[in-house]
């Protein structure tokens, strides 16, 4: 049998060819996301190795519960005279970190914007064993001088001695002469160095430290070390062993990793869920045309036990094949991957590629289940042919209707249920409901395959309606040819249609997102001009508001920064603005009292008030992350705005008392009365040409932009969910190819009897069309009933208006078709190329 | 009788027709250079045992295979100067075909499959004509059914109707009747003997069946690619003699 077995490979390997390649492709994926997950995470750990090396242990701040992210926490360098009094402590050398870019100026004077992320900044003292950087040209900096990394400086095309310029506290442009290049162990992160003075006025940390790091004298182990230091260390500052920092770092960006190589995983394993159907059309087509030889088998003694083996045989060699292809092939994805993501700036530090036997082991299984899973019902199905069969003539009985209902329900009800489920947060956990949520699509997807067999004839042959009048006995053709097997219609649309119900859903998200915001933008907005770091979304220095405060042509200017603050005991978000002059800028609707809270009072989001049992008049404790402990009064109840994402407003008086740096993260503008709009931008970009990091919009400007991230955003997402469109289409291909290859006898005689190898072409491409916009029309109507629930089940009014797409749903119909075309290309070509005698001659 | 007139009597001829198969050791010579001609309105079976190039003949006269050398006519036009889509519309407009079994396209009715050459030219056709055609072939109330709600003579008789319909200048059939039983192949050779008779078309069979040939007006006989003899007003009995001293 298994002679048998790999002599039928053999037979029908071309017939095998595309379905081996969808299954590639999506182990591929699978292999490829690991890879570079694993590449990464290999990397991230060598640098968080790398930064720590040569020390023992370093000394920090220790992170209050409520600390706003953006800020480094910090303490006092006087901490650096109580270190260097313990005997233990060998060399030492305090340090501060953050974020800058580097501009430079073109030959018409004007600002170059750095492309890429934010690049990190270092204080460096000079070499030592505790510095993870070697100068390799120049000199180390000093005042007004930085060292980059030589792989910054060769692509931004720096030398030493050139003149380039970073933002400064004040937000503007202050110019640094390069002195030297340095080089860091893992190579691909980009640095800059200045002196410690210098890092320390640049980041706006005038006699401010992130860390000490030490390293102990001889004979000292770390414990002692720590232990020693510990004693001297005021309060809120804490001494770590390096390995402890190292993991810290190593788990930081671990999670990222994870995350992210989750994701890649999940579009993988979406995209191996489309390939199972294309499997599964091609094994049930394949046995449908060897019913005769599997007869004659059962015929000459073939158990059915035997028969199912051979077709399972063929899966699992077909599987072990495809996965071995696939696992290399991903190694080639990840190096797309990679690649594609440098494209979109976010490059990944340089590293090996790793192909763990965990990633083999993995991909040999999934790739190989996957495959013998979806032979199983064809293998099942061959093994019921009768040896009568052998001799019988005409098509096999399909499965009754009444068996199709029950069985497609029993599928697709709990896979609704677990969907609903999912979308209901059951479970409670991201896990728990990710689980609901993946495992009730696959079952959707199945049991909604499973039942369009029963309507695909009659679908198919209302879609075909137009065409047959269109094409005249062409579209007739086409029509009949893709209603007269539901099933493989069925099948072949459902590959289809699970591609686009996603990209559907994620169309739908996307324009309802942009619709919210639109929505948001006219209702919650009064200012005319947005001011922010739209290419970083770093925060910026608040000077800028109080200098756009002095313009004549500025009615009113307000910073909005985001922060935490305990208030009452309980960590909250709070919306720091100017309060005085906030409703100029966004309309917020008052349930009770005020906005206008001044420096010693907030505002609460109305929701809950009534769950803090908290009414105006009220008196709260709050305590912020400098330490500051202050009592406010309850002085007005907002309705939710979506520009305060914080439940508190407070005062940016207030608040800029007690954070670290005194950023914002955006300003708005309102003009004077009476001031001509462009006169008044033009001010106003007078004053923000000096902040070369910052973009001036207008409303309509502004929403431009958010819909631009949106739809960077929503690129990506394509890219991913596109792959199952490839897949979909070798289905096509495949089943158009293999339908051509049963109705030989058939082409043969139409083109006997007058049929051109034009109209025969034409006949085959509207048939894949009509199959095609079946999938099209099924993955749309999915896709938006998903999306609705999606939308309905995202808790709060995150997304608050429901727009459906439908110029983009068109245009996938139309790629639907196109698709259909281009995938009946080959299978078209072979057929008008068949020997009309030798077609007539098979039958 | 001029070669003029004779040309132009003439629904197709071959000059000189020559096929052969392979090269070297393995070259079969199925054709060796035939020439004969098929008058307008007369029923011609071509007989000859299994490798005669009896089909071979009938497939390079209907513009379904190409001869090697030589040239076949339909009317007066030389096959071997057209292209694909030419001789594609010289068999949609010119001639009719009759296969031996699965003659017709599953997914069209018994009418579609009788119109379908006419629907691929575009063309309406005669459909005066064409339901005479029907009713003649005692089709008239099965030709909404699709073939396999037909039996097989049914099924003969639509391709049979379907050769009919463009009114093609000549018939050629593959063993017609030869998946027939014996009964229900009478019935379609008559209703072809009288297609030629009343209707006069002009029809080119190959059989390997005497009753069969006893139907048509004149008999090739041919073994080796070569035609070596034929007989006017066949009846079974004198096809049988004939086939039995074929290789004398």
């Amino acid at each position: 049998m298994l002679k048998l077995t790999l002599r039928n490979i053999a037979a029908s390997k071309g017939r095998l060819l595309l379905t081996v390649l969808s299954i590639v492709l999506g182990v591929g994926f699978v292999s490829g996301s690991f890879v570079l997950a694993d590449s990464l995470r290999t990397v991230f750990d060598k640098l968080s190795q790398d930064i720590a090396a040569g020390s023992d242990a370093s000394v920090r701040a220790i992170e209050p519960e409520f600390s706003t992210g953006d800020n480094q926490l910090r303490f006092d360098e006087s901490v650096l005279a109580a270190v260097s009094s313990v005997d233990a402590v060998g060399e030492f050398e305090g340090g501060i970190g953050g974020f800058e870019q580097v501009y430079t100026t073109d030959a018409a004077g004007e600002v170059v914007r750095p492309q890429g992320p934010p690049v990190l900044v270092f204080s460096w003292a000079g070499e030592s064993q505790l510095s993870p950087f070697t100068l390799v040209d120049g000199v180390a900096p000093v005042g007004q001088q930085m060292a980059i990394d030589s792989a910054q400086a060769e692509q931004g095309g720096f030398q030493v001695g050139d003149s380039v310029e970073v933002v400064n506290p004040t937000g503007r442009l202050e110019a640094f002469e390069i002195s030297g290049l340095i080089e860091f162990p893992t190579p691909g992160a980009y640095f800059i160095v200045f002196d410690l003075p210098t890092a320390q006025r640049l980041l706006n940390a005038q006699g401010q430290l992130d860390s000490i790091v030490l390293a102990a004298t001889e004979g000292v182990s770390t414990d002692e070390l720590v232990s020693n230091v510990s004693a001297v260390l005021p309060a809120g500052i804490e001494v770590v062993p390096s390995e402890v920092t190292v993991a810290e770092t190593q788990a930081d960006f671990g999670s990222f990793i994870s995350i992210f190589g989750n994701i890649l995983l999940g579009f993988a394993l979406v995209t191996l869920f489309v390939s199972i159907f294309i499997i599964y059309n091609t094994f049930a087509i394949l046995v449908s045309q060897r019913t005769k030889q599997l007869g004659l088998l059962r015929a000459i003694g073939a158990s059915a036990a035997q028969v199912r083996w051979m077709v399972l045989g063929e899966s699992v060699v077909i599987g072990l094949f495809a996965s071995l292809v696939g696992l290399f092939a991903g190694l080639g994805v990840a190096s797309l991957l990679k690649w594609l993501f440098s494209l979109g700036g976010g490059a990944f530090p340089d590293g090996p590629l790793e192909l763990r036997a965990r990633t083999i082991v993995v991909v040999f299984i999934v790739g190989t289940l996957v495959t013998v899973l979806s032979a199983l019902v064809p293998a099942i199905r061959a093994s019921s042919i009768s040896p009568l069969e052998a001799l019988r003539d005409g098509d096999r009985k399909t499965r009754s209707v009444r068996f199709r209902i029950i069985a497609g329900s029993v599928v697709l009800i709990p896979g609704l249920v677990l969907l609903a489920l999912g979308f209901t947060g059951a479970g409670g956990t991201t896990t728990s409901v990710l689980t609901f949520l993946g495992l009730g699509s696959v079952l959707t997807f199945v049991g909604v395959s499973m039942l369009s067999a029963l309507f695909a004839g009659v679908a198919a042959s209302a879609i075909g309606r137009p065409v047959q009048s269109l094409k005249g006995t062409m579209g007739r053709l086409a029509r009949d040819n893709a209603s007269r097997n539901p099933q493989r219609t069925a099948a072949t649309a459902t590959s289809l249609m699970i591609g686009l119900a996603l990209i559907t859903g994620v169309s739908v998200l996307a324009s309802s997102i942009k619709s919210t915001f639109q929505d948001l933008v006219a209702d919650a907005v009064a200012a005319d001009l947005f001011i922010f770091d739209e290419s970083q979304g770093l925060p910026f220095s608040s000077v800028l508001v109080d200098e756009l405060q002095t313009l004549p042509e500025v009615g009113e200017a307000a910073g909005f920064i985001e922060m935490r603050a305990s208030v009452n005991g309980s960590i909250d978000g709070v919306t720091s603005f100017d309060t005085a002059v906030g409703s100029a800028i966004i309309n917020i609707d008052l349930a009770e009292g005020t906005s206008d809270v001044g420096e010693d009072g907030v505002a609460l989001l109305v929701d809950d008030a009534a769950d803090l049992g908290l009414s105006v008049g009220d008196e709260v404790a709050v305590e912020f992350e400098d330490g500051a402990q202050t009592t406010l009064t309850l002085k007005g109840l907002y309705e939710s705005n979506s520009f305060i994402e914080g439940q508190w407003i407070m005062d940016r008086a207030l608040t800029r008392q007690h954070i670290n740096v005194d950023n914002v993260d955006f300003v708005g503008v309102a003009y004077a009365d009476g001031v001509e709009n462009e006169a008044a931008r033009s001010a106003v970009e007078q004053v923000t040409g000096g902040f070369p990091q910052l973009t001036v919009l207008d409303n309509t400007e502004f929403q431009e932009s958010v819909e631009g991230q949106v739809n960077s955003i929503l690129y990506v997402i394509y890219g991913l969910l596109g792959l199952c469109l490839v897949i979909a289409f070798f289905g096509i291909v495949n089943t158009m190819a293999l339908s051509v290859i049963e109705r030989t006898h058939e082409i043969g005689l139409l083109r006997a009897v007058g049929m051109t190898r034009r109209q025969l072409r034409t006949s085959i491409r509207w048939e894949a069309v009509i199959v095609t916009v079946f999938g099209s029309l099924l993955g749309i109507g999915m896709g938006v009933l998903l999306s609705f629930a999606g939308i309905k089940a995202i808790p709060g009014d995150f997304i608050t208006s429901t727009t459906i797409p439908w110029v983009s749903l068109v245009i996938y119909i139309v790629l639907g078709a196109v698709l259909g075309i281009i995938a009946a290309y080959f299978p078209a070509r072979r057929a008008s190329r068949l020997n009309v005698l030798d077609a007539i001659a098979s039958a | 009788m001029t070669l003029q007139e004779r040309t132009t009597t003439l629904a197709a001829r071959t000059e000189s027709a020559t096929k052969i198969y392979g090269s070297g050791d393995t070259e079969v010579h199925a054709l060796r250079a035939v020439s004969v001609g098929f008058v307008k309105g007369q029923f011609t079976a071509i007989m000859g045992p299994s490798g005669s190039g009896k089909s071979t003949l009938m497939q390079c006269m209907a513009g379904l295979d190409r001869l090697t050398s030589g040239e076949t006519y339909i009317g007066d036009v030389a096959l071997s100067t057209l292209n694909d889509k030419k001789l594609t519309l010289l068999r949609r407009e010119k001639l009719g075909f009759i296969f031996q079994a699965f003659n017709l396209i599953p997914t069209l009715t018994a009418r579609e499959n009788i119109t379908l050459p006419l629907d691929l030219a575009g063309s309406e056709g005669d459909q005066d004509w064409i339901d005479e055609v029907i009713k003649t072939t005692g089709l008239a109330d099965r030709v909404n059914h699709r073939p396999n709600e037909l039996s097989g003579g049914q099924q003969q008789r639509v391709a049979v109707a379907r050769a009919l319909a463009t009114k093609p200048e000549i018939i050629f059939g593959d063993e017609p009747t030869g998946n027939l039983d014996t009964r229900t192949g009478a019935e379609i050779l008559d209703f072809m003997r009288r297609a030629v008779s009343e209707l006069g078309q002009t029809i080119v069979m190959v059989t390997h069946d005497p009753v069969t040939a006893s139907y048509s007006d004149r008999v090739l006989f041919l073994t080796d690619g070569n035609i070596v003899d034929e007989m006017m007003e066949p009846t079974p009995d004198s096809v049988f003699d004939k086939l039995k001293h074929l290789g004398d």
